[in-house]
């Protein structure tokens, strides 16, 4: 599928204008509407029909976008070398990318159903310092994907030379079946964000919406039912349900999409999930890349006992940086423990991350004063003076505030904790759920100990480990013990004689 | 022979006893001058803003007063803060210390620094003094940025810390 070159230089398969288009189209939805201007500036002033004007407008809009990507696939270019893969894209703005195997951190592999009919995949290296999707070979074959994946992985010193297909189930560490989607799709807050950006909408189609009642109302008089205000609050509250029950159903169905028979295997050292319904996603990262492990449980997967585990790599680098993040979606906090066992050894892993487990040790009491003064006392206080004279005595109900904001503190500082041993250190925090953090002492890129006079005054202070993939707060332990884990952190990682990333 | 002795976490090397060395004594008038160029600038513009635009007396008073405080304030400001900073560079890592009310000491180990780099603006120079910011991964902007050292110290810092970045590399 790939076309040689006397040079070195290969194209990809034709199908590749596939991934373009898509591409394209991605770009122009996010942020290049204004280069459709001169376009749209046309339509307007053409004179014809108002349909004859969305049928030339859609006309040229496909022309315009096949033109760009049969282009773009012209141009498209790519080199295998022994250390590197060399790209060279772009019709107008050239561009030649050199990524270096050793710089790779993933390799990820993309298959919409056109291509897996082909036999084609869209491999996506994952680099540190890259930004978008700059590093992506499209419309390549399976088998050229996993030779490449062996190649780099060989150079990369991964040991992963075993394999020679995408996908084996000889030793997956975790299979998610169709009631694990839906815990998925339960548990995604996008659907909540939804309905929350979705609000202003419903209220500028509340009017239709009371019309509809109005018209309900009279129509179930005429049958000689006399409907009140509970009923009116029963069906908005109908309304709101059947929106909720909508929206949950998309979130499933979401996650039926992009998590279909997902597998999550480990090949030495390199740990590879595969999913997704109609493209499937195949994503892979070595066990080194790995900076911080995260599990995190909210109040809906709380109820069904589940959690969400993800592994942080390092953040690229520039002015937007992004995060690197291998999601496993859904899983138990006993399998959770076996997985990072499985992924930290031979030299750490024997830790509990399961925010319930027992030997967490407790920040300071003392956390929950500057929240309770700075978030509740001091603005209810403030609030309660400045309304005093519109409110009269019924001010003071804004000093219920304080107790309010009191509550969820303390509920801050239970969930407050960490925990360690002679390598890697683990965060617990939350809110209304919990959050645990565990990283390897030896990974640690800067290490500040921060004291208010507050915290001086007690011994207090706060232990903040800056990792490559961001940075891990210890709020309100012991000065002695930050200091004593400042020290032994700088040196474990003097003494450590492999690499961080 | 193979040795693997215990580590007392008290018998590592701390940070108290540490001799820190002071930011350039021109710091204080750089900061100062440069505040007074911000001060002087908004006052003109209040001033202007108060005559062309006939406005009540005492209402560019409040913001005229409150800028005179903070100028106070700010103009002060470097005395205290600037004896509170500090860095030690120590063979395996550089601290950094700072704050007046919220004090934070900063570590960073050598084999941890990506890039180092030292910058001036032109009221820097005219004061003899330079930034040097040193770069971890997963920081953008510099993630330890040590401002007001003597511009000599500054690139002798910086080469000592890139010697220090290469022996590192050439250790692992």
């Amino acid at each position: 599928m790939k076309t040689p070159d006397p040079s070195g230089w290969h194209r990809t398969s034709p199908f590749a204008i596939l991934f373009f288009i898509g591409r394209i189209s991605r770009n122009i939805a996010k942020n290049a509407w204004q280069s459709l201007a001169p376009f749209i500036a046309f339509l307007f002033a053409y004179q014809g029909e108002l349909v004859n004007k969305l049928l030339i407008g859609g006309a040229g809009f496909v022309i315009i976008l096949t033109t760009a990507s049969i282009l773009s696939y012209w141009f498209f270019r790519y080199r295998i070398l022994t250390d590197s893969v060399l790209i060279r894209q772009g019709v107008i703005n050239k561009k030649q990318l050199d990524i270096k195997f050793e710089r790779i951190q993933g390799i990820n592999i993309e298959q919409n159903v056109i291509y897996r009919y082909l036999g084609l995949v869209t491999l996506n290296f994952d680099t540190a310092g890259s930004i978008g999707n700059e590093g992506n070979l499209p419309a390549v074959t399976q088998t050229f994907a996993d030779s490449l994946r062996l190649q780099i992985n060989g150079n990369s010193g991964t040991g992963d030379t075993s394999r020679t297909s995408s996908v084996t189930t000889s030793n997956a560490l975790l299979r998610l079946t169709w009631h694990d989607m839906i815990r998925i799709g339960l548990t995604d807050r996008r659907a909540l964000i939804l309905f929350a950006f979705a609000g202003p909408f419903f209220e500028r189609i509340s009017d239709d919406v009371e019309q509809i009642i109005i018209e309900w109302v009279e129509i179930a008089a005429g049958f000689g039912l006399h409907l009140d205000a509970s009923n009116a609050v029963s069906i908005a509250v109908l309304i709101v349900m059947v929106i909720v029950i909508i929206l949950v159903v998309i979130s499933i169905a979401a996650a039926f999409l992009r998590f279909y028979n997902f597998e999550l295997t480990l090949d030495h050292n390199t740990l590879r999930s595969v999913g997704g319904l109609f493209t499937r996603h195949e994503h892979s990262m070595n066990l080194g890349k790995i900076q911080t492990l995260r599990l995190q449980q909210g109040i809906v997967q709380a109820l069904l006992g589940r959690h969400r585990m993800t592994a942080h790599q390092a953040m690229s680098g520039g002015r937007q940086r992004t995060k690197k993040v291998f999601d496993i979606p859904v899983v138990t906090a006993e399998l959770a423990d076996q997985l990072r066992k499985r992924l930290l050894a031979p030299e750490s892993g024997n830790l509990s991350q399961d925010p319930k487990s027992a030997p967490f040790v407790s920040v300071s009491p003392y956390y929950m004063r500057s929240g309770i003064l700075f978030l509740g006392l001091l603005p209810a206080l403030i609030a309660t003076i400045a309304l005093a004279p519109q409110l009269g005595i019924y001010s003071l109900l804004i000093l219920l505030w304080v107790p309010a904001v009191a509550l969820l503190t303390f509920r801050k500082w239970r969930r407050a904790g960490y925990l360690h041993d002679d390598n890697e250190i683990i965060r617990r925090s939350g809110l209304f759920g919990y959050r645990t953090v565990g990283l390897l002492f030896r990974k640690a890129q800067r290490v500040t100990i921060t004291q208010s006079r507050y915290q001086r005054r007690k011994s207090l202070a706060s232990l903040r480990i800056h990792m490559a993939s961001g940075s891990v707060r210890i709020p309100y332990i012991d000065h002695t013990v930050a200091t004593q884990l400042r020290n032994y952190m700088l040196y474990k990682i003097e003494v450590s004689q492999q690499a961080w990333h | 022979m193979f040795q693997n002795p215990e580590i007392a976490l008290h018998e590592l090397p701390g940070t108290d006893q540490l001799r820190w060395q002071n930011l350039h004594p021109n710091y204080k008038r750089r900061l100062r001058v440069q505040r007074i160029i911000v001060i002087l600038a908004i006052s003109v513009i209040v001033s202007v803003a108060k005559f062309t635009l006939d406005a009540p007396t005492l209402v560019t008073a409040l913001p005229l007063a409150l800028l005179a405080i903070t100028a106070t304030v700010l103009l002060v400001w470097p005395a205290v803060s600037v004896p509170r900073r500090g860095y030690v560079m120590r063979d395996k890592d550089i601290v950094f210390r700072s704050g007046v009310f919220w004090r934070s000491v900063t570590a960073i180990p050598f084999n941890r620094i990506q890039h180092v780099e030292t910058s001036s603006t032109p009221l820097d120079r005219k004061f003899k003094i330079a930034t040097l910011k040193l770069f971890t991964a997963g920081g953008t902007k510099g993630d330890l940025k040590i401002d007001g050292l003597g511009k000599d110290i500054a690139e002798q810092l910086r080469v000592f810390i890139l010697k220090k970045i290469g022996s590192s590399i050439e250790n692992t």
